[in-house]
């Protein structure tokens, strides 16, 4: 027999496993373990690979917190053939690895049905908040239950809770045992690292970047699942500690775009009005126009800053009075165009035209966003709203029971809204990502009418060339359907 | 704590090391710019965050120093309240019932019959309540339209001056990825605040006294350059500011550069903790324990032996990351070596006192005596198997059965106490501690070339000498006092290395035995 530690025990303490009663020189697998700061520690997500070792020691293993869900599962669609073989192949690898199915093929429908299988509290990691917010909205629909949210604004974590890449390292940094969570002051562990048995990665490919690799690296969830359609290249992962064979597991299961093309995509138009400013409005704005495009131009910051000359305009004005009055002036003829009176008019005169259709507003600024609001007493989503408002919008959005919603850029990512026929674009930056999924919102097919998106542009001003720099880039992207 | 959008601008970098451009807190115009800003900040109060940013937007006005005006602006900000106004319902179900009757428009057209006013007036009947109210409450859960409630400090602009230099600093180590501290003295509140921080710590002694302490976290080891404890690093650092003799070094990666950069201050650097320090005392227990410690010495003293009682000056490190500190330390006066630290167990909570329990077993010491009170959920089983002494009481200790047993355990620590008979006579004093230098050479020749911190000298003595006490040797009361007065014998040299706690080192004269070859 040989000699066992069974003295000793292995607990988690903020994204790392720490073994206790192991001196320095008992028998301990190097690596993963270290000996740090008097103990043998390791990065939380060795905690399979060191599971079997535990038993055979008989150390003691107080990381595990999960509990049961028993949530009901109330999504009655038939899966497809490749969902069931792919939560089949996931099952066989252990519980560990990546799911790579083409976008639009129901990659969500085999994390819900896995989530349903495995039947342990689980929490899901989305790149961005308004993708955490769908799978929110996704969950809570599913199983009927009450979702965890934790990110910036919100930290209320539950037995299946939707985080961001960019929190789940706060998240993992809990202890599940004797911690106060949220607000709320409950003996019952919610949240915290070692609280998830089931780890889910949406868009896995995001994984290599160095600060969303931290959050994954410091799980010990023993079930990992990724999910993507574009499983990053080898070099894409060469850089920091993001690899996803080793934080999620090997790729279990890939289906090729070719297998699913031809269903997805509607017939849109997209139509762009011009509105004038007013004399006054025209006035102000060919001064402060005048003003910032007379430094910029005269201190050559464009050549010698391209792109970034806004920033070294911003860097300036905390040393020149005239870079200064430049960035007020710039500021004062964004807002103009922001609310301009013109856009505003269009904005309304569009709403009354399309009094029976579903209407997506876009705006860029918050306080426009707002204003619109209050004015036409149209909900409005942005960073500021609760996830619980958000998902009440949308829902009473899909049942036509709201006509109209607003958003900022928070609305810009994958939320799914199937009946909106119509969008309004009264602002925006120039990026064509951007554009390109506020298209997407308005792409879906219905009944087979055909979507319009309107573009409200400013006649001669710098809202023109951001329209311009919007098509060409999204030329750039190839993107299939998009026609004028 | 101010945004890196604020903190940005007044970093600067010299090679490796950052500084942060402070402001001059005797400026006359910066004075000005703070009284004005706290005025314009009290004329907002019962206003909204809205109107109090717009406000301070106007007062920037085309100032190139806006960057400080909105750091000053944040600080007052940060520490006041600001509150949700009333709303005759939860502005979400507001909102629920006002959104199902949009989208509205100021003027009516064939579908659109009902006009907004009309709306909300409508809302407002069924709620019971006026229009006006239903418009504030619509968004009343937004930031901006929090009103202020309180003002917070009363500030003056010294003190908001002072405080936006301060949160500067704390800005910078935002971004840091550990922070390394040198205490020397008052460590006490300082690790209370780690502790409620919840920050990884890693602490060793140094030789001149006083502790390195590196902080950071837990995963920090395996992850380069984490930034995830920067905002705990940030929190704490005020808490560093309330020790009296400290430096510290952090690795910070700045928002403008790439490479990491350290920044370092010490206690000569003008900042002003905003922290409070605790009081000298815990608790009435420890702090009648004291008062009724030192009245027994007064009136005893001469009969029980003269002890002195240290308030918290000793650390206990447990393997490291955990520490123990004693509530006193007793200090004989005629020996300073014998010394007994006291732990008072008193009123708390039983979980407190298993954790209380587990650090006294790992601590392991004999020197330690606990003061247990009895009517604690304790029986005297628990205590058992520990090193330490214990003494129980019922309800305060009493020192008169408290000394009998420090005297006891020095006892058996540091054997008899000598008596005064033991100091050798005058005219013979200097002769015997020749004598004893002598045979320290015989295995440390090193001690000709190597400065030693003076602390050193008496262990290497006592090795030669059990019974070694300044004392003994001439009647000097400090051992300083002993190697002072024999230049023949010793050197002595003082640091004063700015920043540094001064130390005392001491070499062996070269000439002291002049007999004894000394090696190259």
């Amino acid at each position: 027999m040989l000699q066992t530690m069974s003295g000793a025990s292995l607990f988690f303490q903020g994204g790392t496993l720490v073994l206790a009663g192991a001196g320095e020189h008992d028998l301990v697998p190097t690596p993963p373990f270290r000996w740090i700061r008097g103990r043998w520690r390791c990065e939380a997500y060795h905690y399979t690979t060191v599971a079997g070792w535990l038993r055979e020691q008989r150390i003691a293993d107080r990381v595990p917190r999960w509990q049961p869900l028993n949530y009901p599962f109330q999504d009655i669609r038939q899966p497809h053939v490749y969902q069931e073989e792919a939560i089949e192949a996931w099952r066989q690898a252990g519980g560990r690895g990546s799911i790579v199915l083409p976008t639009g093929s129901g990659k969500s429908y085999v994390a819900l049905s896995i989530i349903h299988k495995v039947n342990r509290s689980a929490v899901v990691v989305a790149p961005t908040i308004d993708l955490m917010m769908q799978w929110y909205a996704l969950l809570s629909a599913t199983f009927g239950a009450e979702i965890g949210v934790f990110y910036g604004r919100e930290k209320d974590p539950r037995p299946l809770t939707v985080t961001t890449y960019s929190s789940l390292g706060t998240l993992m940094e809990l202890a599940a045992r004797g911690e106060k969570v949220g607000n709320k002051d409950s003996n019952f562990h919610q949240g915290g690292g070692n609280f998830y048995k089931l780890i889910i990665f949406d868009e896995a490919h995001h994984l290599p970047a160095p600060a969303w690799s931290e959050g994954a690296l410091m799980s010990p969830s023993p079930f990992r699942l990724g999910l993507t359609a574009t499983y990053p290249t080898e070099a894409e992962q060469s850089d920091g500690r993001g690899r996803l064979d080793e934080l999620i597991g090997p790729i279990v299961y890939s289906l090729k775009v070719d297998d699913l093309v031809g269903e997805q995509l509607a017939n849109y138009r997209t139509q762009r009005i011009r509105v004038s400013l007013t004399d006054t409005e025209r006035a102000a704005y060919d001064r402060d126009r005048t003003c910032y495009g007379r430094y910029v131009q005269r201190h050559g910051l464009l050549k010698s800053h391209g792109a970034g000359w806004l920033q070294e305009l911003q860097r300036l004005s905390a040393k020149d009075r005239e870079a200064r009055a430049a960035l007020l002036a710039r500021q004062r003829v964004v807002r103009l165009i922001g609310r301009c009176e013109g856009k505003m008019q269009a904005l309304d005169a569009l709403l009354r035209l399309h009094t029976s259709d579903q209407v997506l507003v876009f705006t860029e600024h918050n306080d426009v966003a707002y204003d619109i609001s209050r004015r036409y007493l149209i909900p409005c989503i942005s960073h500021e709203s609760g996830a619980a408002e958000r998902k009440e919008i949308l829902e009473a959005f899909r049942e036509r029971r709201y006509k109209v919603i607003l958003s900022t850029q928070a609305l810009n990512e994958g939320v799914d809204t199937p009946s909106a026929k119509v969008a309004i674009i009264i602002g925006g930056t120039a990026g064509a990502r951007e554009f390109t999924q506020r298209l997407g919102r308005v792409l879906r097919k219905v009944e087979n009418r055909e979507a319009v998106l309107y573009e409200v542009i400013v006649r001669g001003t710098i809202d023109e060339s951001k329209a311009q720099r919007r098509r060409a880039n999204l030329q750039a992207e190839e993107v299939p359907g998009a026609h004028q | 704590m101010l945004t890196n959008e604020l903190v940005k601008p007044f970093l600067k970098r010299e090679g490796s090391v950052l500084t942060v451009r402070e402001l001059d807190t005797r400026s006359a115009f910066y004075q000005r710019t703070a009284q004005e800003l706290i005025a314009l900040f009290q004329r907002h109060m019962g206003l909204t965050r809205g109107v109090w940013q717009k406000a301070v937007e106007a007062y920037e006005g085309a100032r190139i120093d806006y960057q400080v005006i909105r750091g000053l602006a944040k600080v007052l900000s940060s520490e006041a309240t600001f509150t949700s106004p009333p709303a005759p319902l939860p502005p979400v179900e507001l909102r629920r019932l006002l959104f199902s009757c949009g989208p509205v428009f100021p003027t009516p057209d064939i579908f659109h019959q009902q006009r907004r006013q009309e709306v909300v007036e409508a809302v407002a009947r069924d709620l019971g309540t006026t229009a006006e109210l239903v418009e504030r409450g619509f968004y009343a859960d937004l930031e901006e339209e929090q009103v202020l409630t309180d003002l917070g400090p009363a500030w003056s602009a010294q003190a908001l001056l002072a405080r936006y230099n301060l949160e500067l600093a704390r800005g910078v180590l935002f971004n840091a990825l550990n922070l390394q501290i040198e205490v020397y003295s008052h460590y006490k509140d300082l690790w209370h605040f780690i502790k409620f921080f919840r920050l990884m710590f890693d602490a060793e002694p140094i030789a001149e006294g006083g502790y390195r302490i590196t902080l950071d976290g837990p995963i920090s080891p395996f992850v380069k350059g984490t930034k995830r404890y920067g905002y705990s690093l940030a929190s704490f650092m005020p808490a560093v500011l309330l020790c009296e003799r400290w430096q510290f070094k952090a690795l910070v990666r700045a928002p403008l550069w790439p490479d990491l950069l350290t920044y370092q201050l010490n206690h000569t650097c003008s900042l002003v903790s905003h922290f409070r320090a605790s009081g000298e005392h815990d608790s009435l227990l420890e702090k009648r324990f004291a008062e009724e410690f030192s009245d027994f010495i007064e009136k005893f003293g001469e009969k029980r032996g003269r002890w002195h009682l240290r308030r918290e000056s000793e650390v206990l490190l447990i393997g490291g990351d955990t520490v123990m500190i004693p509530d006193f330390l007793a200090v004989h006066e005629s020996d300073p070596r014998r010394t007994i630290l006291i732990e008072l167990v008193g009123f708390w909570h039983p979980n407190y006192l298993k954790r209380k329990l587990e650090k006294i077993r790992a601590a392991g010491r004999r020197d330690l005596l606990l003061l247990v009170y009895e009517g604690l959920n304790v029986t005297k089983e628990q205590f058992a198997d520990v090193a330490s002494g214990v003494v129980f009481f019922q309800r305060k200790p009493v020192i008169k059965e408290v000394l009998p047993v420090i005297e006891q355990m020095a006892e058996s620590l540091y054997g008899p106490l000598p008596t005064r008979s033991t100091s050798v006579p005058e005219e013979q004093a200097g002769s015997l501690l020749k004598l004893l230098v002598s045979t320290v050479l015989e295995s440390r020749a090193d001690l000709v070339q190597e400065w030693l911190p003076l602390t050193e000298l008496g262990p290497i003595l006592v090795q030669h000498d059990p019974s070694f006490t300044p004392r003994k040797y001439g009647k000097h009361r400090t051992l300083s006092a002993l190697v002072s007065a024999h230049t023949e014998l010793f050197e002595m040299c003082r640091s004063t290395a700015k920043g540094r706690p001064i130390l005392v080192r001491f070499r062996i004269h070269r000439e002291a035995v002049p007999a004894f070859p000394i090696p190259v």
